[in-house]
């Protein structure tokens, strides 16, 4: 039975149907397709991609060039990005300092915490002008991504 | 005698060295970190030993714990590998303390050549050129700002005691000198433990051509050629080549000179690198001295290839107390080789170094190609070392060939699951000013919008996501040994 999934990446959303022989049908554009190996499927005239999958993300390598591709299940919103003032971790990183304590004003592009990952300073700036409401990390912490570090208003 | 070698390292160095060792008869022993205990550069040596937790100030930056772990297992000799301790004399002196051979320069070198400013002067009183520049008396923040005046903006301020672009600014003027110098320090204390500062003029849209030297304990010095770094971001190399483009045959002969002078000046033993920077082109090109690297580099595979050698295999003849297997006259360049350093990064995000599992990996393989890496499909990269997963290096008959060569080995090198700079490389190395021969220190900066925008997937692209559908099992996934290599499973908890 074919089967038709949504497809999300920088552009927006793309319909893909695939059928039970390999062969899929993306935007209307029909693209045989065989899985070669493990993490390796031939694409019509592109020769080898490689796949793998990460939850609802599929990343995909092609003749040097790899893709981030999202794949909506039906009936499931992307999660909910950061609510609007907090800044958060890029990546696993120790807190070095935080420049800035509850009820400063602050200007957009201004540092606000220095992180340090991988033995290299990573500043975290604010996005926009506004004051600070409160500072949920300090020095020494070890902060995860998407854990809000700061909250502006 | 070495029968037995310490590699205080991890990831493809220590993997290189433990290889070398194979060969040369010699037992090796791994070092690992919590974080490390199944690496696979702990497979490759001969044992292992647990020298600590995962953050490096507590496991491959703990002179104590690697003496330990050298005297446990009754090695005679400790390879530091690059990065980590190997420029580290107070490690040097307590490895000659603990009877412990050191692969590498006698502690005091590298203590004079790791300090920028005493290199320096070293430097001068050799006759080797320098940057113009002056390191204050007084350290206070102030007076880095005022000896930055007197050099004139813009500059470029150093740690004295660094290398690898930490606690290193580019300063323009005296406004951006008020934060920028402080970060310098603060980088510069917690990298080296060392926050003196020292100020050079900035020469602008330099190139950074290095020469490898090496010595032995019987006062032989050679050089082995040039290698071109200008490729670089945030002060790191990205892609180095040997022959550089930029020299002509007299520059190369005069920098090799230079570069045989200032070892010869530094007494210097085992091998090494001195760095300089290249203003302008043709026959009337300037060359002044950057600094020494008193161990062995991260690209030193560019110049195994043209000058037919292998570097860290003389380095333990030479540690063991012999001669330097190759004359100045026995040595020739040859062909071309290109390394392009493959990272754990995100180039369209300043960089930003990723962490995660390596859920594909598969090298390139072929004729002329060299994978230096330190990692495995199924492993995971850790937040607590250096973003570097593998080393390209390919070999050609010439530097056109050698171009064609590296794109197609990168195309033909996926890894999946964190992002790399790898795209960024294959733009690079197709880029007309590269192809050319043009290049310079700030190249990728200049480029930015060319080299580092996002392009959106193929059809072909999505079409190979569609299929890859886990929830299909019986088209999707063909049959593979053990759930460990399964490139296939869903990582649970993770995502972005």
């Amino acid at each position: 039975m074919p089967r038709t999934i949504t497809l999300r990446d920088s552009r927006g959303e793309h319909r893909a149907t695939i059928d039970d022989d390999g062969g899929v049908t993306v935007d209307g554009a029909e693209i045989a397709t065989r899985i070669a190996g493990p993490g390796e499927v031939r694409v019509a005239e592109m020769g080898r991609a490689f796949v793998a999958v990460a939850g609802d993300v599929r990343w995909v390598f092609l003749n040097g060039d790899v893709f981030e591709i999202e794949v909506l299940p039906d009936g499931r919103r992307r999660r909910a990005a950061a609510a609007d003032g907090s800044l958060t971790a890029p990546m696993p990183a120790t807190v070095v300092r935080v420049e800035v304590s509850p009820g400063d004003a602050v200007r957009r592009g201004d540092t606000l915490v220095i992180l340090e990952a991988m033995k290299m300073e990573l500043p975290v700036r604010a996005a926009s002008d506004g004051i600070v409401k409160t500072v949920n990390c300090q020095a020494g912490d070890l902060v995860q991504p998407g854990v809000a570090l700061i909250h502006l208003e | 005698m070495i029968r037995r070698v310490l590699v205080a390292n991890r990831g493809e160095i220590a993997i290189r060295i433990a290889r070398a060792c194979r060969e040369s008869d010699i037992e090796s022993v791994a070092v690992y970190s919590d974080a490390d205990q199944d690496a696979p550069h702990v497979r490759a040596a001969d044992r292992a030993v647990r020298i600590g937790p995962a953050p490096s100030a507590q496991s491959y930056l703990s002179i104590p714990a690697i003496i330990d772990a050298a005297r446990s297992t009754a090695c005679d000799a400790v390879h530091p590998g690059y990065g980590f301790l190997s420029e580290n004399a107070a490690f040097a002196r307590a490895c000659e303390q603990a009877g412990l051979v050191f692969v590498g320069p006698p502690a005091d070198v590298i203590e004079r050549m790791g300090s920028k400013i005493a290199a320096r002067q070293l430097m001068i009183q050799a006759g080797v050129p320098v940057v113009p520049g002056m390191t204050a008396q007084d350290q206070s923040d102030d007076g880095i700002r005022e000896a930055a005046g007197r050099v004139g903006f813009p500059v470029v301020v150093k740690a004295s005691a660094g290398g690898g672009g930490k606690g290193m600014r580019v300063i323009r003027d005296e406004e951006s000198a008020r934060t920028l110098i402080p970060a310098a320090r603060r980088e510069a204390l917690a990298a080296f433990g060392d926050g003196t500062l020292y100020v050079e003029r900035l020469i602008d849209r330099p190139r950074h051509v290095e020469v490898q030297v090496f010595g032995d304990t019987h006062g032989n010095v050679v050089h082995l050629f040039d290698r071109e770094c200008s490729i670089q971001r945030r002060h790191q190399k990205v892609i180095e080549e040997s022959p550089s483009p930029g020299l002509t045959p007299a520059v190369r002969a005069a920098m090799g000179k230079a570069a045989v002078a200032a070892a010869i000046a530094a007494k210097y033993v085992s091998a090494g690198t001195i760095e300089f920077l290249l203003e302008g082109s043709g026959d009337s090109a300037h060359f002044y001295f950057l600094e020494m690297n008193t161990r062995l580099q991260v690209e030193h595979p560019v110049t195994e290839a043209v000058a037919g050698v292998d570097l860290v295999h003389a380095q333990l003849a030479v540690a063991a107390g012999g001669p330097l297997p190759w004359t100045q006259a026995e040595l020739i360049q040859r062909g071309h080789a290109i390394e392009c350093r493959v990272y754990a990064e995100d180039p369209s995000e300043g960089f930003l170094p990723q962490a995660g599992p390596l859920l594909l990996y598969r090298e390139p393989a072929g004729p002329g190609i060299r994978i230096d890496s330190g990692v495995v499909e199924g492993g995971t990269v850790s937040v607590h070392y250096d973003p570097l997963l593998a080393k390209l290096t390919v070999w050609a008959e010439s530097r056109h060939a050698a171009l064609a060569r590296a794109l197609t080995a990168l195309r033909a090198f996926p890894i999946l699951g964190i992002r790399t700079n790898l795209s960024l490389l294959i733009r690079l190395l197709g880029h007309p000013d590269i192809r050319a021969g043009r290049l310079h220190t700030r190249f990728i900066e200049e480029h930015a919008q060319e080299l580092l925008t996002r392009v959106d997937p193929s059809l072909e692209a999505l079409a190979a996501a569609a299929v890859a559908v886990p929830d299909q099992p019986s088209t999707a996934r063909p049959p593979v040994e053990g759930a460990a290599a399964d490139p296939w499973r869903t990582i649970q908890g993770w995502g972005r």
